[in-house]
């Protein structure tokens, strides 16, 4: 079977918040009579970070580019998947310990497609979108260790 | 004596640790003509010479697309030095 792309690109959800996320509406949103499963990633606050006690985390984004870099994240999703929906919400500002920062759910007719979307998903998110994390300890705060997003090759032809 | 380049003008953002050590959010900044992004990057570690320690563990981007430090600004360009992203 073959999904129409451009409607479903257009009924895919990429979103910031500053709110707490409402776990239940991410994945009313992807379900449909079509679909046989969903696949979410919840990922959350920890309470330590490197054996520290972590007290709160605070979150930036690049805002435009981040949700430009989460809907190129769609269209690979569907391009090398069979899936149906996808909603990635990611929060921004101060969370507290078991806040939800990001939550993706992948609808799909058959499961191992929406595993596997749901697991690209949150790997190339962490590497290529632009937000950042701050960490705080009751003795200091550190920006959290990240990834250095690939860089097209420059420009220049070897000669 | 060469004759001055004309200047463009570009928006320039900072984010995460860079933004805290520059204490830059948003900016714009004029640059030569022909300047390229390693240039204006230059050009602030002129203002900030902390941020050449930084210039391994950034990337730039341009118009919100991941970019070359050979990359050519454009007038009106969107320019942005991100460290390392951690989201999730």
């Amino acid at each position: 079977m073959s999904w129409n792309m451009t409607e479903n690109l257009a009924s895919d959800k990429f979103t910031l918040v500053r709110e707490p996320i409402v776990i239940e509406d991410v994945l009313r949103f992807v379900r449909a009579d079509q679909d046989g499963a969903v696949v979410t990633f919840d990922g959350f606050v920890r309470n330590e970070s490197h054996g520290r006690r972590t007290e709160y985390l605070d979150y930036e984004a690049y805002e435009s580019m981040a949700i430009g870099k989460m809907h190129e994240i769609g269209e690979q999703l569907h391009q090398k998947y069979a899936i149906h929906r996808i909603a990635i919400v990611h929060r921004l500002g101060r969370l507290q310990i078991g806040e939800t920062s990001v939550f993706i759910a992948v609808s799909a007719p058959h499961r191992a497609a929406a595993f596997d979307a749901c697991r690209y998903a949150i790997d190339t998110l962490k590497r290529t979108v632009p937000i950042w994390k701050k960490e705080y300890f009751a003795d200091g705060a550190v920006w959290a260790d990240g990834e250095l997003p690939p860089v097209p090759p420059s420009s220049k032809t070897a000669s | 004596m060469p004759t001055a380049l004309p200047m463009l003008s570009v928006k320039v953002l900072f984010f995460g640790r860079i933004r805290e050590l520059t204490g830059v959010s948003e900016e714009m900044s004029e640059v030569p003509a022909n300047a390229k992004l390693s240039d204006l990057f230059a050009l602030y570690v002129g203002r900030y010479p902390k941020l050449a320690e930084f210039r391994s563990s950034l990337v730039a981007s341009r118009n919100q697309e991941f970019a070359s430090w050979d990359a050519t600004l454009a007038p009106g360009d969107e320019i942005a030095f991100l460290p390392p992203v951690s989201g999730g």
